[in-house]
């Protein structure tokens, strides 16, 4: 536990100081928020409404799939790797400090983009927002996990940049799935209700004790 | 003393076709200092890495023994061996971004360990970094950030100190230094494991040697550095030998 | 700790079974479908009942052959389990083609043209199995080193299984067009019809299987090889 606590300090002190993460999710974000202005030019404010959900969810998936990708890259600088392969005890808490300090990235370039999203498109998300915050963390503790688990392998594979996306998209359709439906509920002015987020939240248990539980064959040689 | 005692049979490890060890027999008693001594590419490195519990053996067995809370010795787990050695790569392990401090503080939370301020303080007297402490890692030279590593290596408190061609990528004075100062590690009681192509800091370093060749484990012959060289260069022109045979 | 390659994988008297179970049910399995009635509706597409769905058995039973023997290697590191992975995610690559590729034709016969495709749940679930599959592959050849490939694989291929139930599950609940029948039960299958679907079935599980076996086997010559073929000039 106080593993994951430490990896979580550093990874956020070290993005702090370099910021090549949040930095390049922030600026894919807001350019695909402008192509959609371009991509359909005359449209209603109601199918603005219709299309907020799906268009938001396609920006965060690929966003996170941005930052996840270089989770471990900044770990292969001077073999940092074999530093957490060191760490006694169990491995899954590195797991869990790496999943944890992507999330917190991740939150937050989600938070700015939605922001960003309702601005130029003046979609009132402000009712929905804390109803909006709890989807989306929930989509984001399963996105992380399978994020943190695949990218520990494919940054050590040929071809990760070509690899981590295949490995992961098929395990974030039923995430993306349960979370679209339930941020259109929530936005179309809908109560979340629990039947709504229960998918995401066997999704996110489910994944955040996989990746948990098979971390530890990763870090070895 | 370290209170380790590590012992391998028929130890092999395998990268698909290539055999870096072929099924090697041996034991590091407790409190003793080895070198690893061999021509690059001898499976010194693969070696010393199945030594830290980094990697599993494809095949054979390593065991690695201690006493716990001063009970009697028993078989270690991987995860508890990781908390009692100390491992110096051929990388630092450090984090550019990061200062020498903030290198060791979060080194030592790795290993659940807080030191106080003071003991980081101690420790970095200790190697000659006490200037050094503050300053970003990316920004030091080879030969200071060597030290941080090993500096890293030591935050909590290991039995036992493996060191992967520690000396290599330094000048001369670095080197110097570097040698004097695990001497000095040494001599406070702290085993080291020493991988290394250089006789002289094989017998510098350790009380005996380990002769890596080709994947296998040969008779070292007398523990001088004179010796040792004869002995690795005789290994050397029997492979050129057998090529031309 | 594994030992050398060994040529343990199943005894080669229960491969060449299946290889002739499979050469006698083939040729049977042929003449009983040419022989059934042809469908008053669907005319000879409806055929293809005898094929599409049996080829799920190999589709997802390859992928929990992969996924039981990724586990096995995880825990007691024997080469074989990994090979083992190897062939049951490479027979149900196979399988899951197959089904996507008869799937639409039949779709179109049945459901009337331009409907190739249809996101109907079965459908949909059967496409992500296959991008998995596809997944699982692409992991294992471009990872390096086959101690490592092994472990990655063997974790890819739990989440996967995982996947499977996890998509089936969520594709439900969203509510993807369903356009599959329930069930095909013998007794919603029309006269004459039961005896070939029957057959089909136990024809193509025999021929997962033996493509299963012989795949294992194959995987263990070809590691058996590769150590032999081990020159003393290869180290590091």
């Amino acid at each position: 536990m106080n593993v994951a606590l430490a990896l979580l300090w550093k990874d956020l002190l070290c993005e702090w100081r370099s910021r090549d993460r949040v930095v390049a999710m922030i600026v894919f974000s807001i350019l695909v928020v402008v192509v959609f202005q371009f991509a359909w030019p005359d449209r209603s404010d109601e199918q603005t409404l219709a299309l907020a959900p799906g268009v938001l969810w396609v920006i965060y998936l690929f966003a996170a799939l941005l930052g996840i990708g270089r989770t471990f890259t900044a770990e292969l600088e001077n073999d940092a790797m074999t530093a957490l392969a060191l760490a006694p005890g169990t491995r899954g808490w590195i797991f869990a400090g790496k999943a944890a300090a992507s999330l917190v990235l991740i939150g937050g370039v989600q938070a700015l983009t939605a922001a960003v999203f309702a601005l130029f498109f003046r979609v009132d998300l402000a009712p929905a927002i804390g109803a909006l915050a709890l989807v989306v963390g929930l989509a984001d503790v399963a996105i992380c996990s399978v994020g943190t688990l695949f990218s520990a392998m494919s940054v050590r594979s040929r071809f990760r940049e070509v690899l981590l996306p295949v490995l992961l998209i098929p395990s974030l359709i039923p995430v993306l799935a349960a979370a679209v439906q339930a941020s259109a509920a929530v936005i179309g002015g809908e109560k979340l209700t629990l039947a709504a987020v229960q998918p995401l939240i066997v999704i996110a248990g489910i994944y955040a004790v996989l990746g948990f539980l098979l971390f530890d064959p990763v870090l070895d040689d | 003393m370290s209170r380790l005692r590590l012992s391998g049979s028929g130890v092999e490890k395998r990268f698909g076709r290539i055999t870096a060890l072929h099924g090697i027999d041996f034991e590091i008693a407790p409190g003793e200092s080895v070198a690893i001594l061999g021509a690059n590419g001898a499976g010194k490195s693969t070696w010393l890495r199945l030594l830290a519990g980094l990697a599993k053996p494809s095949a054979g067995r390593f065991v690695a023994e201690g006493s716990e809370g001063g009970g009697p010795a028993a078989p270690l787990s991987r995860e508890r061996l990781r908390g009692r050695i100390g491992y110096v790569g051929h990388a630092t392990l450090l984090h550019a971004e990061l200062s020498a401090r903030e290198n060791l503080d979060f080194a030592a939370r790795l290993h659940d360990r807080r030191p106080t301020r003071a003991e980081q303080d101690a420790l970095f007297a200790e190697l000659g970094l006490a200037e050094f402490a503050e300053r970003r890692v990316g920004a030091l030279s080879r030969g200071t950030a060597q030290r941080v590593s090993i500096a890293r290596s030591l935050v909590h408190d290991p039995d036992l100190l493996l060191l992967d061609e520690p000396f290599t990528g330094l000048d001369e004075i670095s080197a110097e230094r570097l040698s004097h100062q695990l001497a000095r590690l040494r001599r406070q009681g702290r085993a080291l494991v020493v991988v290394t192509h250089d006789p002289q800091r094989a017998v510098e370093l350790a009380d005996r040697a380990l002769l890596l060749h080709r994947g296998r484990l040969q008779e070292p012959g007398p523990f001088e550095a004179a010796a040792l060289r004869d002995r690795l260069l005789q290994l050397a022109r029997e492979d050129v030998a057998g090529a031309r045979a | 700790m594994t030992g050398r390659p060994s040529s343990a994988g199943i005894p080669g008297a229960v491969t060449r079974g299946l290889g002739w179970a499979l050469a006698l049910l083939l040729p049977v399995y042929g003449w009983i479908v040419y022989q059934a009635p042809i469908d008053s509706v669907q005319g000879i597409m409806q055929k293809i009942l005898y094929v599409h769905p049996p080829l799920a058995y190999g589709a997802y039973l390859g992928f929990v052959v992969t996924a039981i023997a990724g586990g096995l290697f995880l825990w007691r590191g024997a080469e074989r389990h990994d090979q083992l992975a190897v062939a049951g995610a490479e027979v149900g690559t196979l399988f899951c083609t197959l089904m996507l590729v008869t799937g639409p034709i039949w779709a179109r016969g049945a459901w009337g043209p331009g409907n190739w495709w249809v996101w109907d749940a079965r459908l949909t679930l059967t496409l992500l199995l296959w991008f998995v599959y596809l997944a699982y592959l692409l992991l294992r050849s471009f990872t390096e080193g086959d101690e490592r490939t092994a472990r990655f694989a063997s974790i890819y291929g739990i989440v996967g299984v995982v996947l499977i139930p996890l998509n089936y599950w969520i594709i439900d609940l969203v509510g993807g067009r369903a356009q599959h029948p329930e069930n095909i039960e013998r007794g919603s299958l029309g006269e004459g019809m039961g005896m070939p679907f029957l057959l089909g079935n136990l024809t193509l599980f025999f021929a997962f299987a033996y493509l299963l076996a012989l795949r294992w086997e194959t995987a263990i010559l070809q590691s058996l090889a590769d150590a032999a073929g081990d020159g003393p000039a290869d180290h590091r």
